[in-house]
């Protein structure tokens, strides 16, 4: 047979086509509710990070049932907030429902060009209250989650996720616990400018006589990681301020 | 034809390294050598791929028209790290989203369309398959041996573990940045040619 | 014939090859020619004599290093007492503190980066160079003053191996060796290279509440904050330090050892320049270049501070005086020196500007534009190859 025809040669690119088609078709079917799940137990389990339930690395040696059965005993309310505060959706608990980090990214977009927003709130049945950040880092996405106390003013604890941050200099925002445990006891000041709401910044807080720390809202950047540290900062800015309407100021 | 399988398998592993001696891959290694365990998945996906792409394209060489011969290439190995790209979402997710960028890059890594074109086409099914393996060996190899120095002298640790770092080193933060990358990787080509002088350029 | 010599001649048989100790000649031959003019001669090709030999040159630029190092002592010394209120410190004081801290990093970048050049001189037969005497004179004066030493060391032995040697040693090399060390503690140990307490002696120890050496109580001055001007980086900031333009100039201030003064440095420049053996066009266009951006970056709002304070800041002068001036890595064609020289302290004052994480742009724009002298050369040689052969057109 004459390989090189035309004829040959587009029937045989088609066939090729349809069948890698047809088997990425069928692998990717097969294993998407594997991949969910594992997308939102990862999430779930960041979020109970952030709310100070146990420790990230506790979660993942957990597995993604225990993750899931934990966050439906303990989660009160989980729903959708616009830009005014309002409750504009709910996400069903027993199904676990929540927002993944692709459905943050349509936020980003969405706080960014005022159209509107249904931004996820959750409150947990210990008081807790964990809203998402979304941001752009170094060389990618920044995310994470802020809990508050129950005054949803003070700051409970914090946890950040990144997709390619620099390991050991950008990477710090999530592998360093130090850096998540300075936000404990802060909490954001909507006074000043959208910029001004919390600050990564060198040095973090200006400190006082006896050495304690004089603003709330200043944490110490990431020696090494400027930018990394100046996008999680804008995140956090941008997020906050718009879900100012359902926190305490 | 059992010490020519033998050379297919042994030279890639050193004598004609892709790496270190054909220099191809040279961005993925520079990338995902930060941790030992990120390198590892990372030569064992490209283990597989080049493997199973080669065996594809060995198998299909007779019916391949040589006008859109790359053309298919690609649409297998595109097809093979796609594969890797799902399984490791479902069944490694936390090493998935480590590598994910670096995984998809794998369809540009020279390496394999390299070797499907210098040999799967022209050779049968199992030395193609071998071929593929060894090459995916040879450069998971040296993926290797740069991740050991960079995690350990940048991080302290192996796997995660603490191993200098609990001895109170001192993290060295240019072996984390991809510029050291290079020059461990020099160092390693410098070590080979010394070993095997017939490598040397005059 | 002096008794020095004397002794020489008589022991050379034995480090001559085939002598008992041979393998050592690269070795003994470095010492010799290190105080004799060695008596080789050209053999091939035109040639100028000269008594300048790469030894001359060497010795004077350390001559011209000199001053710098002279008010560094002092100032080292100087910051000390400031940052502890040490009100009663003397001028002997001030020298000898001074003194205390800067031996100790000569003799590391010394002992080791002299070890690795005879190591390597031997190993490859070759003579030892002498290009280590100003690397090693250097170095010291552009890290912080409290960087750790085993962190010189290291990095020294790095600049040495893979800056130098690989390349073939004195004049193959690509990079500034002693740039390259600190590029590379910079890079390797940010925390220890940068922030407000490394720069001046004790600083670093006492905020970690240990007792400094000789400052008494090791108690630091209230409100005392040890940034460099370069980090405060606005004239707001400047002023509520108390820097002005003649504390920048005269160098009395926070910065790398030896970098602060530019009175200092200029004394050195003069020295080179006279003597010829540094490139008055590379300074002259680098100050041109800095000058420029500074005034652009300035009129167009990146930063409040005049272009004229962008020199005298950080590590300008010394890397435009000192060390973008190398004969080895800068461009060698007097075109290209122009080229070369502007571009660096453009992109200095660049990196200034617009990258806060990164607040010294002279050592990456030195070493940025290392890299590409020989493609600066290379154009500028292939314009003059096409203007010649135009000529010739022209009179055929």
């Amino acid at each position: 047979m004459n390989t090189n025809s035309n004829l040959y040669t587009v029937i045989y690119t088609s066939v090729v086509c349809v069948l890698v088609a047809a088997i990425l078709a069928f692998v990717s079917q097969a294993l998407a509710p594997h991949q969910e799940a594992n997308e939102k137990a990862e999430t779930i389990s960041q979020i109970l990070t952030a709310a100070r339930f146990a420790d990230k690395s506790e979660w993942d040696s957990k597995g993604n049932d225990a993750i899931l059965s934990f966050y439906k005993e303990n989660v009160e309310k989980a729903w959708l907030v616009n830009a005014r505060g309002e409750e504009s959706g709910t996400l069903d608990i027993s199904k676990a429902e929540i927002v993944t980090v692709s459905g943050l990214k349509k936020q980003n977009y969405a706080i960014k060009d005022g159209s509107e927003l249904s931004l996820p709130v959750y409150r947990f049945k210990n008081g807790i209250t964990v809203v998402p950040i979304y941001g752009a880092g170094l060389w990618g996405p920044v995310w994470g989650y802020i809990a508050f106390q129950s005054d949803l003013k003070t700051i409970a604890g914090a946890y950040f996720d990144h997709e390619s941050e620099t390991p050991g200099l950008g990477g710090k925002i999530k592998d360093d616990p130090a850096f998540r445990a300075q936000f404990d006891g802060n909490y954001p000041d909507f006074k000043g400018t959208k910029d001004e709401v919390f600050e990564i910044v060198k040095g973090g807080s200006p400190k006082d006589k006896e050495g304690k720390d004089v603003a709330d809202n200043k944490i110490d950047a990431i020696t090494g990681a400027t930018m990394t540290s100046k996008g999680l900062d804008e995140a956090i800015d941008t997020w906050l301020e718009a879900y100012k309407p359902i926190l305490n100021r | 034809m059992d010490a020519k399988l033998k050379e297919t398998i042994l030279n890639p592993i050193f004598k004609g390294n892709p790496i270190t001696v054909l220099v191809l891959g040279i961005c993925s290694s520079l990338a995902v050598t930060v941790e030992m365990k990120g390198a590892c998945v990372m030569a064992l996906s490209v283990i597989l791929v080049t493997g199973l792409s080669s065996l594809v394209c060995s198998l299909l060489r007779k019916t391949i028209p040589n006008r859109v011969r790359i053309i298919i290439q690609l649409v297998v190995v595109a097809l093979m790290v796609i594969l890797v790209d799902q399984f490791l979402k479902a069944y490694a997710y936390g090493i998935d989203k480590q590598l994910s960028v670096y995984i998809g890059l794998i369809i540009t890594n020279c390496i394999v369309m390299g070797r499907i074109e210098a040999f799967a086409l022209s050779n049968k099914p199992l030395p193609s398959l071998l071929d593929g393996l060894a090459n995916g060996a040879g450069y998971g190899l040296i993926l290797i041996v740069v991740a050991f120095f960079r995690e350990l002298l940048g991080s302290g640790t192996l796997f995660g573990l603490p191993v200098l770092s609990a001895l109170g080193y001192t993290n060295n933060g240019l072996v984390i940045l991809p510029p050291m990358a290079l020059i461990i990787l020099g160092c390693i080509v410098w070590i080979q040619r010394a070993i095997q002088k017939d490598l040397q350029e005059k | 014939m002096n008794p020095l010599r004397k002794l020489v001649d008589q022991i050379k048989p034995t480090f001559e090859k085939g002598g008992k100790l041979g393998f050592l000649h690269s070795t003994f031959d470095a010492f010799e020619t290190f105080m004799f003019v060695p008596n080789t001669v050209t053999r091939k090709g035109s040639h100028i004599r000269d008594c300048v030999d790469i030894k001359r040159v060497m010795i004077i630029m350390v001559l011209a290093l000199v001053p710098a190092f002279f008010f560094s002592i002092w100032n080292i010394g100087y910051q000390h007492t400031l940052a502890f209120g040490l009100k009663d410190w003397g001028f002997w004081n001030i020298v000898g503190y001074g003194l205390m801290k800067i031996i100790p990093l000569y003799l590391v970048t010394y002992i080791v980066g002299l070890a690795i050049e005879f190591a390597s001189a031997q190993i490859k037969g070759h003579e030892v160079n002498e290009g280590y005497l100003v690397t090693g004179f250097i170095l010291p004066l552009i890290v912080p003053v409290d960087v750790p030493l085993w962190m010189l060391a290291v990095a020294t032995a790095f600049a040495v191996i893979i800056g130098k040697e690989v390349f073939g040693g004195t004049g193959m090399n690509i990079w500034n060796p002693a740039l390259l060390a600190r590029a590379f503690l910079f890079f390797s140990y940010p925390s220890s290279m940068s922030g407000d307490y490394a720069w001046i002696g004790g600083l670093q120890k006492a905020s970690e509440g240990g007792i400094p050496w000789a400052s008494g109580s090791g108690v630091i001055v209230d409100g005392f904050s040890g940034a460099t001007p370069l980090a405060n980086a606005s004239m707001q900031g400047l002023a509520d330090h108390g820097y002005n333009f003649w504390n920048l100039f005269v160098g009395n201030i926070p910065g790398a050892v030896g970098e602060t003064s530019a009175i200092a440095i200029l004394l050195g420049a003069i020295l080179i320049v006279w003597t010829g053996v540094a490139s008055w066009k590379i300074m002259v266009s680098g100050i041109a270049g800095g000058l420029l951006v500074g005034w652009v970056g300035f009129i167009g709002g990146a930063t409040d501070i005049p272009c004229w304070y962008q020199l005298v800041m950080g590590g300008f002068l010394f890397g435009i005086v000192f060390m973008a001036t190398d004969p080895v890595t800068s461009a060698q064609t007097e075109c290209g020196k122009w080229v070369y020289g502007f571009l660096v302290g453009a992109i200095c004052v660049l990196v200034r500007l617009f990258n806060p994480g990164y607040a010294e742009g002279m050592m990456l724009a030195i070493l940025l534009m290392n890299t590409f002298a020989p493609l600066i050369d290379h154009y500028v040689i292939e314009a003059s190859i096409k203007r010649q052969a135009r000529k010739k057109v022209k009179i055929a």
